[in-house]
Order: structure tokens, then sequence, then C-alpha cells
């Protein structure tokens, strides 16, 4: 069993501001954390270098206004989509590498050259829209290879979990209708966080009816809620749909040192997730599983553990002693999911059997 | 002048240099007083000594053969993967404790076991970016030998670095009772200048380093060997072959210096460092001859130098590509096995296909083969015939003590790994050896030409302490980055990481 951890030194060059918390530290504490752990030299990984995307690729997605935009700001070498979604003169570049990275992920999965795959990159994408984006995100990465995958080799579903604690409101507004891509999201409640939206009654549209889910959690859920919904909604659904490829958008910003959310998922936590993701990818489509680091704010407490459970369960390794120091103390224990899967279920009722 | 010693599993060699090979000396390696004699032969021609560089086949050959004690390997993996990771040990304790990536302490040390071998080797992960865990479980374990991890080199990987302060804690004792004899006949033949040993990379290290670390003379022997018949040569693309007593070593050279792989093991040992490339064949001049042939096993010296069994040395006497030793003798010994012409024949074309093959095995790039070792004379055209790649078979003058040679122009090169955090105040500069801990000023900020600056000085300093003379111009940074600390949304200091070595490097004579 062999693990593509994809990761590209120019992934660091990207920056918003100096003290923008969507820093290149999210991934260099990471890997050191990786390169000490022997995980890079382990041999069920294989370290992939990615190539940058054509501009073409993103137009599967983006519209050319908006790839334009993006261009001209990055040569500019500075301008803003937002108030807190920066351009850099490096942005443009390390947007079509972001989705290179994807792509290379989704490829080699498909290729079957490696079982799984985990994607260590920024920036993220999951709030970029066909002709905008905001929440630090430019393009979405995750849409643009699943694109491709569908045109290039044939796939005919796919399933698409993201955990991340932000809603996922560019990739489901690019699905919405689409039932080839069934969206699923997890997330800390829009009443509580950007970017406000993915409540359960957005459940797609036209032929995408019932194909778009999300699960809008309470402040504070910790593991034991997630594991609820992952039982719950998560499994009974991949289940029924029957995909061919699962993709996870890993956010790691439901770790409780997180310090721009307010959940409270621990190293464990995300440890069974990705668990969960592997056994329900065994049992529906042969184990094809790839990952793609999302967002993740807790940089020195959080991120170096999370990441290290979740490539350590895709490659089957003893995740036992993965945890947080003593010097972060987990939470007690969170709200339950109750009332967030009852509601899932209502309004997927007439689509799902739960 | 410098001296250098090429310790072989047969012979000891010496040279003394200058601008060329001043004087030469050689001595079994099985004579008693055999460092006191050899020193003694050599020091009649030299005036003074600047320095000693020593390679040895004794850690080697005590891998290879298993003779090395059983380990305790104690870990304080803190938190992450699996310790089993790191289990490299004959017997693995994991301990308490955990050191993080910015290299602050956030569990401290808990260790109440008893090693049950009196060899230990203590890996704290994180280490190399702070040393205070693995100094506090060594002070507290009760064991003849510690070897710690973190000055076992620089660099992030915690499994490979615990089996390679394995490798260092079980080679300890061999290497010290080598290393105690050696000093002891300087000290007597009134020597006193500075001694380091080459490491299996082909550069040479500080005693004191190396007595840290002795894992590193794993390939010390082919590395000598590549590197002084390059001096020898003027070569800069070749293999080198270097016959010996019991093996043959083939080595590469590319760019006028030995080739070299990464993470060097031997026997049951698995290091993290680098070697030259090299294959062995197992046979050498002294190998004895029976019924089947070549027999890998050395007995003692050919028959023609009064040894007990007829060996390829002595075939060669018979053949009369040699002219030094008794004929009669070899001849003798190669009778009982037959025609002694016949034998003689038959024994040569075995040992020339091997060394053949094992020549013929590497990647190479150059047809010029380099041929060093007591028989290089005789087998060079024969191997000249036998290699139908090579264009040309050198055997450059005083190629019978290349090692030798090969020790005196190494120079000091030692790997680092240069950490800095200035929201914590502290630089750590882990390499072989002791790892510097400094206090640096706290939330300083580094541009990318300051922090480079800092890592080649950090780095030539470190070369200065394992016994080298590089100047930060020699440096070369193979890895670096930095970037600031945020705090709060506040910048609060820098981090650079970089990995740097100074060039290593020989000579052409
Ligand atoms: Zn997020």
């Amino acid at each position: 069993m062999t693990v593509a951890l994809v990761y590209h030194e120019d992934y660091l060059l990207h920056e918003h501001t100096p003290t923008h918390p969507e820093r290149r530290e999210r991934l260099t504490y990471t890997m050191d954390q990786l390169r000490e752990e022997g995980v890079l030299k382990h041999p069920s990984v294989e370290v992939v270098e990615p190539e940058r995307v054509d501009e073409s690729e993103m137009s599967r997605v983006h519209t050319r206004e908006y790839i334009e935009k993006l261009k001209h700001l990055s040569d500019e070498g500075e301008g803003a989509l937002s108030a807190d979604t920066h351009v850099s003169e490096h942005t443009w570049r390390s947007a079509l590498l972001a989705a290179g990275g994807v792509v290379e992920a989704v490829e080699r999965v498909l290729d079957g050259e490696n079982d799984s795959s985990f994607v260590m990159s920024r920036p993220g994408g999951h709030h970029a829209f066909a002709d905008s984006a905001h929440g630090f995100c430019f393009t979405n990465n995750t849409a643009v290879a699943l694109r491709k995958a569908q045109e290039d080799h044939g796939v005919d579903r796919i399933l698409l979990w993201d955990w991340d604690a932000h809603h996922f409101d560019g990739t489901q507004s690019i699905f919405y209708d689409d039932p080839s891509v069934l969206t699923m999201s997890t997330h800390q409640t829009g009443r509580t966080l950007f970017p406000g939206t993915g409540y359960s009654d957005e459940i797609g549209e036209g032929d995408g009816e019932g194909y778009n889910v999300n699960v809008p959690l309470m402040p504070k859920t910790g593991d034991d809620g997630y594991r609820q919904v992952v039982r719950e909604v998560f499994e009974p659904i991949a289940r029924q749909y029957d995909p061919d490829l699962i993709f996870v958008e890993a956010g790691q910003d439901n770790h409780f040192t997180d310090p721009i959310t307010d959940l409270g998922v621990t190293a464990q936590g995300y440890v069974d997730l990705m668990d969960a993701a592997v056994e329900t990818a065994a049992e529906v489509c042969d184990g094809r599983l790839v990952a793609s680091l999302a967002g993740g704010y807790g940089i020195e407490g959080g991120l170096p553990y999370t990441n290290l459970g979740v490539i350590a369960s895709l490659a089957g390794m003893d995740t036992s002693n993965v945890r947080e120091p003593a010097t972060y103390e987990p939470p007690s224990d969170g709200p339950s999911a109750d009332r967030a899967v009852a509601k899932v279920k209502e309004n997927l009722d007439d689509y799902w059997e739960f | 002048m410098i001296i250098g010693v090429d310790a072989g599993g047969t012979n000891f060699d010496a040279v003394a240099l200058e601008d060329g090979v001043e004087a030469t000396a050689k001595k079994p390696a099985d004579e008693d007083g055999a460092f006191g004699n050899l020193l003694d032969e050599l020091l009649a021609e030299v005036d003074e000594v600047d320095r000693v560089v020593v390679s040895t086949t004794r850690v080697l050959n005590a891998a290879v053969q298993e003779r090395l004690p059983d380990s305790t390997n104690v870990l304080v993996p803190g938190v992450g993967l699996s310790p089993e990771l790191a289990y490299a040990g004959d017997e693995n304790i994991v301990a308490g404790g955990c050191v993080d990536h910015r290299g602050r302490v956030t569990e401290p040390l808990e260790l109440d076991a008893d090693p049950s071998n009196p060899v230990v080797a203590v890996t704290a992960k994180f280490s190399t970016r702070n040393p205070t865990l693995e100094l506090e479980a060594a002070d507290a374990l009760d064991a003849d030998t510690v070897a710690v991890g973190h000055e076992s080199g620089g660099g992030l990987g915690f499994p490979a670095r615990a089996e390679t302060t394995v490798a260092n804690a079980v080679t300890k004792p061999v290497f010290e009772e080598f290393e105690s004899t050696l000093y002891a006949a300087l000290a007597d033949a009134g020597v006193d200048a500075p001694v380091y040993y080459l490491k299996g990379d082909a550069a040479m290290l500080s005693r004191r380093a190396v007595c840290a670390t002795p894992a590193h003379t794993l390939r010390s022997g082919p590395a000598s060997s590549s590197l002084g018949l390059v001096a020898l040569s003027s070569v800069s693309d070749a293999i080198c072959v270097d016959i010996g007593g019991t093996t043959t070593d083939v080595t590469l050279v590319e760019d006028g210096f030995p080739a070299l792989t990464e993470s060097v093991g031997a026997g049951k040992l698995c290091t993290f460092y680098d070697g030259v490339v090299s294959v062995d064949a197992t046979v050498g001049g002294d190998t004895r001859v029976d019924d089947d042939g070549l027999t890998g096993v050395r007995d003692g010296s050919a028959a023609a130098f009064g040894g007990p069994s007829p060996t390829p040395t002595d075939a060669l006497r018979v053949l009369g590509e040699t002219t030094e030793g008794d004929e009669d003798a070899a001849r003798d010994a190669l009778s009982k096995l037959g025609d002694p012409d016949e034998v003689a024949r038959d024994v040569v074309d075995e040992f020339v296909t091997a060394v053949t093959e094992a020549a013929g095995s590497l990647e190479r790039r150059a047809e010029t083969v380099v041929v060093g070792g007591a028989l290089a004379d005789a087998v060079a055209p024969l191997l000249d015939d036998s290699l139908g790649w090579a264009s040309e078979v050198v055997v450059p003058d005083n190629a019978d003590v290349c090692g030798a040679v090969g020790c005196a122009v190494a120079r000091v090169s030692v790997k680092t790994n240069v950490h800095i955090d200035t929201a914590r105040g502290e630089m750590t500069v882990a390499s072989a050896g002791e790892e510097k801990v400094e206090e640096v000023e706290q939330g300083r900020r580094y541009d990318e030409d300051d922090a480079r600056e800092v890592v080649a000085r950090e780095t030539a300093e470190a070369t200065r302490r394992a016994g080298g003379d590089a100047t930060t111009d020699e440096v070369e940074i193979t890895s670096f980055r930095s970037f600031d600390v945020v705090e709060d949304g506040r910048v609060v200091g820098s981090i650079v990481d970089a990995e740097a070595q100074a060039e290593p490097g020989g000579r052409y004579l």
C-alpha cells in the first residue's frame, strides 16, 4: 500500500500579509514533523513533486474574466479579492501549482499508481467560485482536478467530502446542479462562522437535487459529534451513492487549537475521520481515496499532529501515539450532533435512506 | 608533514606527505607492536608532524563478523508515530518525555528502566532541535558506553537517527580499543600532533568527534584507497581497484572525488551516513586456495612470504608476474593442488575474473581504471586484457600505499543543521559530535542574506570544532528556509533552518 504525498517547496511562496493566518508555516512545521517521524522515507509513502497545470485547465471551472483578473493582480504584485484574501506576485503561479498538485493526486489514484494520495498544498480552493473567490482561496483546485478526471478518465460518480470547519460555498456552487459529484460538507454552522452559508436545506438543484449535503455543527462540537455524523450521514450516503472515487477536502481547522474557528476535534479525532474515509473507500470504490489539505490555522499545536494523523491513517501506519503534546489541553465533551443529523435526514429523506 | 596511516586488516601502511610522498612504511597488522614499529620506521625520515590521519577497517570487520555487543536502545519518542519504527536495539526501552518541532520540551523526561546491556543508545525525537532530554536520560542511566542521538549528526529523521546512534554505541568499544592503542603508540613515538580519522565519505573528522560517532568509519577503508588513487594518478573520472590481502575494494571516482552513496550500513548496522560507492570482492593476494579454487578466507601471508597456504600471490610468483618472495615455497604450496603451473594459471584466472566482475558492476562513466595495492603492478596488465571496456589501466607511483596517501590528502568536512529560532531566543547547530546550543537575540528578524551568512559562519565554525579550517566561502548551503514567527497576530521573531557542509575534497599530488 503506498500513499502519494504531493508536495512542492514552491507551496511556501505565496503570502497574503505578514501576519495573515494562512501562512507558509502551516506547511513547514508539518513537513518538519513528517521528516522527523521518517514519514517521507517510509516505504509506504511516495513523495511526489507536482507540476503547474496549464492555464487552460483552469477554464474547466473558472470564467475567462476571473482568470484574467487574477493574473493581472498577480502581475501587479498586489491586490485583494476581499478583506482577507490578498494577492501577491506568487499567487497565480502558486494557484496553478496547487491545482497541479490535486490533479496529480487524483490521476495517480485513478491510474492505480498509488492506492491513495494526500496533497500538502496551499493556497486552498473551496471558497473559490467560477468567477470570484474569498476566504483565503483563489482557484477551486479540487473542482479543476475532478472535472479533468471526469473528462480524461470517464469517472461516473465522485463523492466529495469537505470536512473543513468552514462551509465549502465555492465548491457547492460549482457542483450544485450536478449529480456526478456528490458534495458533502461538515462544518461549524454559518450562524457563527464565515462564510455564513451551508444550511441543511441547501440540497442541490435540478439534476443535482439531493446531491449536496450540508451538516452544520454547533460550536465546540468534538470527536464524538463528528463520529456520529460519519456513522449516520457519511457512511450510509456513500454506500448508496456507490462512487468510483472518494475525495476528502481535509480542512484541519476543526482542531481545538485553531485560532479562527471554534470546534473541538483532536488529532485522534482526525485519525478517526480519515480511518472512516479509508474504510468506506475500501468498501465502495476499491479503496480509491484522495485527500487534499484545506484549512487549518493551529499552526504549531494542531496542524503537525492532525496532518501526521491523517497521512499515517492513509498509509496504514500505527496511529495510536498520534496526539497533541500535553501542553495543549484537549476540550471536554462538546455538544451532541443529534439535532444537526436529524435535520439532514429530514431534508434529504426523499433521496437517501438513513 | 602530514602522516597518513591506513590500518587495514592485513597490513598497516603509513606515508609522510609534504609536496609529495616523502616516506613510506608497511607492517603486517598482526605483528606485535605493529603501530610502534610502523611509526618508528616512518618517523626516522620525518622531522615535524602537523597532523596524523587514519583510516581503519576495524569497525567494519567487527560489524560484518557480528562481533559487536548487544545494545539497549532508549527512545524518547514523544508524540507521533509508533516508537517501534525506531526499534534499532537488541533491547528497546521507551521513555516518557516530548520535544516538539520548535525544540520546546513539552513533556518532561520519565525514565525508570534498567538497561540490560552495558552499551546504550539514547535518542529523542527532535533532539537536534533540543538535546536536553537525551542528556538527562544519558545522565540518569548507569551504562559503560552511551551514545546520544544529537551527537550522531544534524538533520531530521528520528528512526534513522536512532539506528545511527545504536550503530555508534555498539561500535564504540571496538573503536576505542583500536584508537587507544594507536594513540599510545603515537605518544610513545613523541607525536603530539592532532589526530583525525577518515570517514566513509572520504572527508576526515577529529579524533574526538569520531570517538563519539565511530560508525562514520564503516567505509573508511575504500574511502582512503579511492582518495589516494585519485591523488596519485590525478584522474578526474575513473574506477579504482585496491587489491588488499583479504579483499579487493572497487570504488568510483567522479569529478576528481570518490562518488558517494547514502545510508551506509554493514552487518546489522544501519546509519544515515554517506559513504563512498564501493563494491568489495572477497578475493585478495592472501586468499587461501584449495581444490575448489579461491576460498574467500585468509589464513596468513602467502606461502612465498612464509605463510601456511597457497594463495594468488604465490600463483603470480610461480608465473613470474612478480619477482618478490620465495618462488620455491610458492611452487611447493601450489603443487599440493596439482601441477603448479597449471594451478597457478587457474588461480590467477579466477582471481582476475572476480576483480573484473566487481569492477564491471559499478555504473561507470569513465574508461580509466586505476589499480592500487601490493599486487597492483602484477595484476594491472592482466586486468587490462580482461576488462574489455577499459581504455587504460594505470598503476601510479606509491600505489601500494594508496590508502595511507588518501588519508594524508583528506580534508575536514561535516554536515550541519543550523536552526535559529529568535522567538525562542535560541540557536542549535547539530553536526557530528557535541551540539552547540546558544542564546540569540530574542525577536531579531533576519533577511535571507544575513541568515545565510550566519549559517555559513556556524558551519565553518563547526568544521573548525571538528578539526578543519574551512572558510565561509567553502561552505555549501544545501537547504535553506526562513520565515517569521507570528503569535497572536504579531511577528515575534524569525526561524531559520538550513543544512550545510564545508566542501570536502582531496588534492592531486
Ligand atoms: Zn476552513
